[in-house]
């Protein structure tokens, strides 16, 4: 019944059972009746009757985490054990194995920490693989974690995947590639992203220290269109096979776009893509390095069909994107002479630093994001089992376990 | 019958820390060269410099070092050929990375350091410093900012840390 203030009065001694029940109970067991009286209840009823077990309430445990800072400032998914045991099913890593140590806080990514905040993230336990590997290649030395992670350039982690993985975890790899709408592409970057701040220690203003930060760090995770790559994709070209799945990580701007509808010469489209790249303020200008193309599938076809291989397009784009050395020596590290010839700075070091892949749907655009100057080194590493052998499907995992 | 409704725990998703403890190389009495390891960040050479003309009877070794990345082998061991190094410039955040980590490898090598940061930075150099075990590593604080400043501006900046410097380096004694 309801008081004045419509606040609904219980009896803390009330179980809910219907009064026949309790007449019927207490007749045929005097002994629990006994109990009963003694604890001045009215039935047997136990709490331990019947317990269910319910998520936490969404809402309320996003907004304790970032209230604590260990998130990016969208909704989570709760971590629970049930979801972790879910994901442990798809890595034959166990839950405290140090997958890498993650400056600057020099924390320590264990699988179970990795697997907790990819389901934050939002990821399901088929991601996992993907975003251990990650992990993994970020940590490598010619990465600069340390780097990327503090300064105040806004450098995002860029991944890319390659492979009958990334096609078995529907990656999109053609029409809104960089988003939004597909779960892979949005939670395992944000997964990455999680990882960097709750692990590595880069939270905003504290271990991550870009002026600005950059849309691109809430998640930037595309998988390149082997199928429409006229060349070799991006794995084989780093000397896998193209069975093998891999992941790419390098440490980019948020990309920018090159519209160009006109073009119909491989040369005409590599100008337009050159006068879009060669520009100051990036760090490219003042400490060349590598700078990476998505090339949109139409735009790729021009090219190809002009007779261009890969690594002319590498090539041309190396020797003309110039910028001028006035303007190229305005960043934070003065411009080593080593690069300045003529009066002009080229924006990368060699052909080999234009990271060229084919991603993309319908229409005349490529996508191109600076790097982080000679500072960072992309790194390619093949999804593998804990003793080194090549993954081949995602499913992989869960066959083991049940071999096991 | 009772039902009893429980809320799932919810896991913790941040990471223990890999523990490590370094102890800082002493500074000794008698300094008679000091590596003036420069990142290039702009004014850094200002920094240095101003130190130099500020310190009589000291032999100084000049090395550059990359802003955002590791120092490389040779350069390091080029800054080891002195009682003291100072490092400069951090003043953003991979620069600021850079000083105090590489300043770390001159500390593992046996060389006593003093890295320079801006003071919108030592707060970070300081906790990157302790993550790494060596909590009380010789942190100097310029005022913010250096960088797009006339020498002039920077040089005023440098005087009033010099003192600090001086006691650092035991140079009132002589």
């Amino acid at each position: 019944m309801g008081n004045k203030n419509n606040e609904i009065k219980t009896n803390d001694n009330a179980c809910g059972c219907l009064i026949d029940d309790l007449i019927g109970e207490n007749l045929e067991n005097k002994k629990n009746k006994r109990e009963k009286l003694e604890n001045n209840r009215l039935c047997g009823s136990q709490e331990s009757d019947l317990e269910v077990y319910v998520d936490p309430d969404n809402e309320k445990v996003s907004y304790d985490y970032y209230m604590r800072k260990l998130t990016d400032g969208l909704p989570i998914i709760p971590p629970t054990k049930e979801r972790l045991l879910k994901c442990l099913q798809y890595t034959d890593q166990d839950p405290n194995d140090v997958i890498a140590i993650l400056p600057p806080r020099q924390g320590k990514a264990t699988m179970e920490k990795i697997v907790i905040n990819s389901i934050m993230a939002g990821c399901i336990p088929a991601f996992i693989p993907v975003i251990t590997c990650a992990i993994q290649a970020i940590s490598r030395e010619e990465f600069n974690l340390p780097g990327v992670n503090a300064t105040t350039h806004p450098a995002a982690i860029c991944i890319i995947l390659n492979g009958p993985v990334s096609r078995e975890i529907a990656i999109n790899s053609s029409v809104g590639c960089l988003g939004p709408g597909n779960i892979a592409n949005a939670t395992i970057g944000r997964a990455l992203r999680l990882c960097l701040m709750n692990l590595a220690g880069a939270v905003p203003g504290i271990g991550d220290h870009a002026t600005m930060g950059s849309p691109a760090k809430y998640s930037f995770c595309f998988g390149e269109a082997e199928n429409e790559n006229p060349w070799t994709p991006l794995q084989v070209e780093r000397g896998f096979n193209k069975n093998t799945s891999t992941v790419t990580v390098m440490a980019v701007d948020a990309p920018h776009n090159v519209n160009d509808h006109r073009s119909r010469t491989a040369e005409e489209l590599l100008d337009t893509i050159i006068h879009t790249a060669a520009v100051s303020g990036s760090n490219n200008s003042h400490v060349p390095g590598e700078f990476l193309l998505i090339m949109g599938p139409e735009h790729a076809k021009t090219v190809a069909d002009d007779g261009w291989e890969k690594n002319d397009i590498k090539n041309y784009i190396h020797e003309n994107a110039i910028v001028p050395v006035e303007l190229a020596d305005r960043g934070g590290r003065k411009l080593d002479e080593q690069w300045i010839a003529d009066g002009e700075v080229k924006i990368t070091r060699s052909p080999e630093d234009v990271v060229l892949v084919v991603a993309g749907g319908a229409g005349r655009h490529t996508m191109i994001a600076h790097g982080f100057g000679t500072s960072s080194e992309s790194v390619t590493l093949p999804l593998t089992f804990k003793d080194g052998s090549p993954l081949h499907s995602i499913q992989d995992y869960k066959n083991q376990k049940i071999i096991e | 019958m009772k039902v009893k409704i429980i809320e799932r725990n919810i896991l913790n998703p941040s990471a223990e820390i890999e523990a490590s403890k370094m102890e800082l190389t002493p500074i000794t009495d008698t300094i008679s060269k000091i590596s003036l390891f420069n990142n290039t960040k702009p004014n850094a050479d200002v920094i240095l410099n101003t130190i130099a003309e500020n310190s009589d009877d000291i032999n100084f070794v000049y090395v550059k070092k990359p802003a955002g990345a590791p120092a490389t082998v040779e350069q390091i061991k080029k800054a080891s050929e002195a009682d003291i190094s100072i490092l400069a410039l951090g003043d953003c955040g991979s620069c600021t990375t850079w000083v105090i980590l590489d300043a770390i490898k001159l500390e593992n090598n046996g060389i006593p350091t003093i890295s320079i940061c801006s003071h919108k930075f030592s707060t970070f150099a300081h906790e990157l410093a302790k993550s790494h075990g060596i909590e009380n590593l010789r942190i100097l604080e310029i005022e913010h900012p250096i960088a797009g400043q006339s020498p002039e501006q920077v040089e005023i900046k440098v005087k009033k840390i010099l003192p600090k410097i001086k006691d650092l380096l035991k140079l009132h004694k002589k």
